[in-house]
């Protein structure tokens, strides 16, 4: 092991001094950790906006349906255009900042097929309960209560805790919808994931800075 | 350590950069060659060598697989490498602490 000081060698970038080291670790620091970051707060952002217009614009579309009919043919393309476009720069982001890493920072192949099975299970349990004449199986919000626990549970096990917090929080979404009536919990899904992934902005950024 | 208190075998820019960036994943996570060699910004002649000084040192492990024709390194930083990134990022800070105390780096906080 080498440990005389070679700060001057060729290919080492220059001499040091403790502040330029800092100034350096604190940069370097900040930038790997935002490279690494599978959801960048500007995508969250993003997300955020897009999610309170899309589901806002179903709900001032339903809000005076006497009785309810649920979103028009015209909200349906916007709510699955939504869905896509969320999902597939959820996945390039993603991809993109895990290229290279393998680990924990990865999901394994049992987690994935965790979570797919809780958005089929998810889709099924409404569907059912819906044929079975429940009123709150067709509101926007229960379907998030399944794949919100999964998330939390998965999140447990990985001892992450802002992701935790953030499964919690589409859980309690789900629920608080449960109560707002079919028009209603549009509007409990557009605020509630809204300040959700704000939420979610706003701790990422703060301990890509800490 | 040098007079300073710093590892000198962190206190070098490339293997700081190098060491830190490997920091940023979660303990056990490793990095591909590649990844790290573009986070970095050296070539790959002048990265081997840096990463082999560490890896003598005991802070970072590589792991060399085979896929086909296709080899690939990766390379983690190990629970040695993570406290000696501790132990210099403290002395760094006490350090500077110091200096602040005197007003000297104060004074080059203003000028840088």
């Amino acid at each position: 092991m080498n440990h005389t000081s070679d700060t001057t060698a060729a290919g080492n970038g220059g001499t040091l001094g403790p502040e330029q080291a800092a100034a350096l670790l604190d940069q370097t620091t900040q930038q790997a950790r935002r490279k690494f970051q599978p959801s960048p707060p500007w995508l969250l952002v993003t997300r955020a906006v897009m999610v309170l217009a899309a589901l806002g614009a179903i709900w001032l579309s339903v809000r005076g349906q006497h009785p309810y009919r649920g979103p028009t043919a015209a909200d349906i393309p916007v709510l699955v255009a939504f869905i896509v476009v969320n999902f597939a720069a959820t996945v390039a982001v993603r991809r993109h900042a895990t290229a290279g890493v393998s680990g924990r920072s990865r999901f394994s192949r049992g987690e994935i097929t965790v979570l797919v099975l809780a958005i089929v299970a998810a889709v099924v349990a409404m569907a059912g309960l819906g044929a079975a004449g429940v009123d709150f199986a067709t509101y926007p919000t229960s379907v998030l209560v399944i794949p919100g626990l999964a998330w939390t549970v998965l999140m447990a096990a990985r001892a992450n805790w802002r992701e935790l917090a953030t499964g919690l929080a589409i859980v309690v979404i789900g629920i608080v919808g449960a109560f707002a009536g079919p028009a209603g919990a549009w509007a409990v899904a557009a605020v509630g994931l809204c300040v959700m992934l704000l939420g979610s902005a706003a701790a990422i950024a703060w301990q890509q800075r800490a | 350590m040098n007079d300073d208190g710093l590892d000198p075998l962190i206190h070098v820019p490339t293997r700081l950069k190098i060491v830190a960036t490997l920091a940023a994943l979660p303990d056990g996570d490793t990095l591909s060659f590649t990844r790290l060699q573009d986070m970095i910004g050296l070539t790959p002649g002048n990265l081997i060598i840096h990463l082999r000084k560490l890896e003598d040192a005991g802070y970072i492990s590589s792991e060399k697989t085979r896929n086909g024709s296709a080899q690939k390194t990766t390379v983690t930083l190990t629970r040695q490498g993570r406290a000696a990134l501790g132990t210099y990022t403290q002395a760094l800070r006490d350090l500077l602490g110091g200096l602040d105390r005197d007003g000297t780096a104060d004074h080059e906080h203003r000028r840088t």
